[in-house]
């Protein structure tokens, strides 16, 4: 049913979009991409799952995944982002990163073991739903979208109306400038990287709760997909990046929908290629202007 | 005299084997208007960043309101009363008008509160009131200037201290931005101007520095430094050597 895989194209594209973001914020404001950023997300649906194994209610394991991912952030950018402050730093951060990411991994494979570990939610919260025109809608996948819907709003009012999102795009275009208006840009850095690694920590327990398993392997697909996203959405827009992961959940969806499951694993990389070609600065990017935009 | 308001001493900046300020000393006291003059490449420049600390002095001191700032972080200082408007402004080109100056009060929130200081803005520039949703980098360089200067009404610094106001400004545009400054001046705001354009400097400080090659060659009342004809020469300066080259301006 075409429907059905539009649906659940949107919600696998609302994921994708919260990962992107993440990506996409830390972009913006620092001009560096941080590649434990997929990992930390990876990360994400093991803490869910462990709470939720030891008894602990969905949402609490949202809550722990979102503060523990948070708190990882700000350790990556201690060791990965706070000595590489000049522009001519952005490889090394990166590589420091991706080097961080790469531990992450490890570490998980060491504690859970390579193979994925199933989250046990009970079967009535799996396939508890309602028919709609003939759709059908899942409780639990309403649930996980209206949420990220949720959180991407929640973004939005935060970057582009409160004083802390002022001060994220202040730094987002001139650091020099901002500091001298007092603008304190480590502070506004750790911020950044609490709430992009939190967010792709909770669409990572999301992911999990969708699928109904964690796995090790999911930062280097969904994860660098997300970060395909952000250069088809264009790097520091957020509107990017959810219109971008919207976009590609649906082709995805549709992908399999017409028989093509093969296509559908690649298609955003195709997308990427082509936008890319025609707007190298992504579908909403501003060539010239390094800032975040909501 | 009270204890000024900010001070240096023997202020000392290398850039690698460069060294762009060799020691240099002044002052600007409570409601005084003080200028550095000297040519591109002098120095004036590195001064001012030394003194709100973009760039480590390699020897020598700044005090603030009587405190040693010791490496102050420069965002704190904007917060305790010294605003620095760089060359080029330092407006946020993404951010709006009304955004730009919210940033510069609630760093230092005074008594009255933003809307009777944004009052005070657009009397002093209506044209900023018409302007206040869009982009500050969507303004002409003239209107850029007087988001900057607004929000040194804004904040209500200490000492403000500002790098070349009249930059790549129209002869309009130069006497508006100081007719602004002139008004700071009236309130009794301290000013620490860096400025190439020297006749304008000097009509408008109280007392005067000239920096050459990284050295306060020449101080005193502006007055007598506009009828001195060695100032004329001495901004003129000649060939800049290597050591005060053009990278350190």
């Amino acid at each position: 049913m075409i429907a059905d895989q539009i649906v659940n194209g949107v919600i696998l594209g609302s994921m994708y979009a919260l990962v992107a973001l993440g990506y996409t914020l830390v972009f913006g404001v620092l001009d560096k991409l941080n590649f434990a950023h997929s990992e930390v997300f990876m990360l994400g649906g093991y803490v869910g799952l462990s709470w939720f194994a030891l008894g602990a209610p969905l949402w609490a394991s949202v809550v722990v995944a979102f503060v523990i991912c948070g708190l990882l952030g700000l350790f990556v950018e201690l060791v990965s982002f706070r000595k590489f402050t000049g522009r001519d730093a952005q490889i090394t951060a990166s590589l420091s990163s991706l080097a961080v990411g790469i531990v992450i991994v490890d570490l998980v494979q060491k504690h859970w073991g390579s193979e994925p570990v199933s989250l046990p939610l009970p079967v009535e919260l799996r396939t508890a739903g309602f028919t709609f025109m003939g759709v059908t809608f899942n409780w639990l996948k309403l649930g996980i979208l209206g949420f990220t819907l949720a959180l991407m709003a929640g973004l939005h009012v935060l970057v582009s109306r409160t004083a802390l999102g002022r001060n994220i795009r202040a730094v987002a275009d001139n650091p020099t400038s901002a500091t001298l208006m007092g603008v304190d840009v480590k502070r506004v850095n750790q911020s950044t990287f609490f709430i992009a690694s939190a967010l792709a920590g909770v669409a990572g327990v999301l992911l999990a709760m969708r699928t109904g398993f964690a796995t090790s392997d999911i930062g280097l697909s969904f994860g660098l997909k997300a970060l395909a996203i952000m250069g088809i959405g264009g790097m520091g827009d957020l509107r990017g990046a959810v219109v971008g992961g919207l976009l590609v959940g649906l082709l995805e969806g549709l992908a399999f929908q017409f028989g093509l499951g093969r296509i559908a694993d690649i298609a955003v990389w195709i997308l990427m290629i082509f936008v890319l070609l025609v707007r190298p600065a992504g579908l909403f990017g501003n060539a010239t202007a390094r800032d975040v935009r909501a | 005299m009270s204890e000024p308001v900010l001070q240096a001493q023997d202020l000392a900046v290398s850039y690698g084997p460069v060294q762009a300020l060799r020691g240099c000393s002044l002052h600007v006291g409570e409601r005084e208007a003080v200028t550095v003059i000297g040519a591109n490449g002098a120095g004036k420049t590195t001064l001012l960043r030394a003194l709100s600390n973009m760039v480590p002095a390699s020897s020598g001191a700044v005090r603030f309101r009587g405190a040693e700032l010791g490496g102050r972080a420069t965002h704190r200082l904007a917060r305790d009363g010294m605003l620095h408007v760089p060359e080029g402004r330092g407006v946020l080109g993404t951010l709006s008008v009304l955004e730009n100056l919210r940033l510069a009060y609630d760093v230092r929130p005074s008594a009255r509160s933003f809307s009777v200081a944004l009052d005070d803005v657009f009397a002093c520039f209506p044209r900023l009131a018409e302007r206040r949703q869009q982009k500050a980098g969507s303004m002409s360089g003239g209107e850029q200037q007087m988001l900057a200067l607004s929000r040194a009404i804004v904040n209500q610094p200490d000492v403000l201290l500002i790098d070349e106001p009249s930059l790549g400004l129209s002869p309009r545009m130069v006497k508006e931005a100081y007719r602004i400054l002139r008004l700071f001046k009236e309130r009794g705001m301290a000013i620490l101007l860096v400025e190439q354009n020297v006749r304008v400097a000097l009509n408008f400080a109280h007392r005067a520095y000239v920096l050459r090659q990284g050295r306060i060659v020449m101080e005193g009342e502006s007055a007598a430094l506009l009828s001195d004809p060695e100032v004329m020469r001495h901004y003129l300066g000649g060939p800049v050597d290597s050591a005060g080259g053009e990278a350190v301006s």
